[in-house]
């Protein structure tokens, strides 16, 4: 029997019984991504949970050589997306993305400095600020330091898009970790 | 500051691009203060949001549940496979047979739980997608030989239509509505009377199915939630076809 082989997410000689073995580690990763897009303790449970019976389900038909992470994320993003608040916050908070146009700071570093010192909870108050389109390409970049193919896989986005929008969610943590500096302000989730 | 570069900075940051690119891009930080200054800012950042990111962590009866759902039992081995395959293959066939010699009254109920579990498991789970009532009953024009109407859900409802697709059970074409109630889904599934022939489930105590036959129509609802919301969805039902 073939050895069940991890590069990278990728998955090889798979065996059914390889499940719990793949997936439990990725479950802080999970619950972490499900509570920063539904804001909800609870909710954010019940999406990890659904989670891992739909790919629980789906495992035996699990194409070897596929991502098994992106493929565990991809599954959460769905169920969250057409869950009652990933329906409500689609609805509601989708943003233009056209007109764009990169900047980046020149020579001053006092925006640097706000940054290298900023707090915990300022920089959780600016990822909390974002739209959910931002939201989770910075997550899925920085938190799960996934690629940006693995990220447009997920995701289920051009890769164009993944950059875009990572930038554009950069810029805008940026900009209120400088306009609030100082300033805390502390996003709560409910539990 | 206007530099050819500054398109890379989020790239180099984020380690994407091919080494040769890298190399080239790390040349030109030596001279590009800008450029440093702006990479500086993004690693600053990336490091902060990382940290800052990490913010929940799974309790310990979460991984408790989920361990409990992975445990499944030891797979086949690999040679047994496709046996094991041809078997259940034939056990289906004759299942059909007798189920479809019988039209058995429990076999058509546990058909469409099935069914509704396929449907929820799906990434895909219906082929119109939309809270809209106006848009999902048309979409069903010209798919099935019969009409039925979808009530309208009042703003605090439970219940939130999720969109629909056309089903078959028994050689005959239906309607299946999914609907949701907090995390739970339901189906609705809606054929012609003379077409199919249900009743009570065979003793599936997981799902709760509520049937009923209305205006020459035969329903069903199908779900893993409480018996209640059944009866309100039923209800509601009902009452949308009662003209």
């Amino acid at each position: 029997m073939a050895a069940t082989v991890i590069t990278r997410g990728y998955v090889s000689g798979l065996e059914n019984k390889d499940f719990e073995k793949l997936a439990v580690p990725l479950l802080d990763g999970l619950y972490n991504f499900a509570c920063w897009l539904s804001g909800d303790a609870d909710e954010a449970r019940d999406l990890v949970q659904e989670t891992f019976v739909k790919s629980l389900k789906g495992f035996s038909s699990f194409r070897e050589g596929t991502n098994f992470r992106v493929w565990m994320f991809r599954i959460l993003r769905n169920t969250f997306l057409t869950s009652r608040t990933g329906l409500e916050r689609r609805n509601t908070q989708q943003e233009d993305e056209s007109g764009f146009e990169e900047t980046v700071v020149s020579q001053e570093t006092p925006e640097i400095t706000l940054i290298r010192r900023a707090d915990t909870e300022l920089v959780q108050a600016a990822i909390a600020q974002l739209t959910p389109l931002f939201q989770e390409v910075l997550l899925l970049a920085d938190i799960e330091e996934m690629k940006y193919q693995e990220i447009s896989e997920a995701l289920d986005i051009p890769m164009g898009t993944v950059m875009s929008r990572l930038a554009r969610a950069r810029r805008q943590v940026r900009d209120y970790i400088v306009a609030t500096s100082g300033r805390k302000k502390i996003v709560g989730i409910r539990s | 500051m206007n530099c050819d570069w500054q398109e890379k900075i989020g790239m180099y940051v984020d380690g994407e691009l091919e080494p040769a690119a890298e190399q080239a891009f790390a040349g030109h930080l030596q001279g590009c203060a800008g450029c440093s200054a702006a990479v500086l800012e993004q690693q600053e950042l990336k490091k902060s949001v990382r940290l800052a990111g990490k913010r929940f962590t799974a309790p310990p009866d979460l991984y408790a549940s989920v361990r409990k759902q992975a445990h499944q039992p030891e797979s086949v081995k690999p040679w047994w496979k496709w046996s094991v395959v041809a078997a259940a293959f034939v056990l289906f066939a004759v299942f059909s047979i007798v189920w479809f010699s019988r039209s058995s009254a429990s076999g058509q109920v546990d058909a469409l739980i099935d069914q509704h579990v396929t449907t929820t498991a799906s990434l895909n789970p219906v082929d119109v997608i939309s809270e809209d009532r106006h848009t999902v009953k048309p979409w069903f024009q010209g798919k099935l030989p019969f009409t039925f109407n979808l009530p309208e859900l009042a703003k605090d409802s439970p219940f939130k239509l999720l969109g629909g697709k056309v089903v078959y059970t028994q050689h005959a074409p239906g309607a299946e509505l999914l609907y949701q109630v907090r995390q739970h889904k339901i189906s609705v599934f809606i054929f012609q009377s003379r077409d199919v022939h249900g009743g009570p489930s065979a003793g599936n105590k997981t799902f709760v199915v509520n049937d009923w036959h209305q205006g020459g129509l035969q329903f069903y609802v199908v779900t893993d939630a409480a018996r209640e919301d059944a009866d309100r969805l039923r209800a509601l039902l009902e009452e949308a076809n009662r003209s």
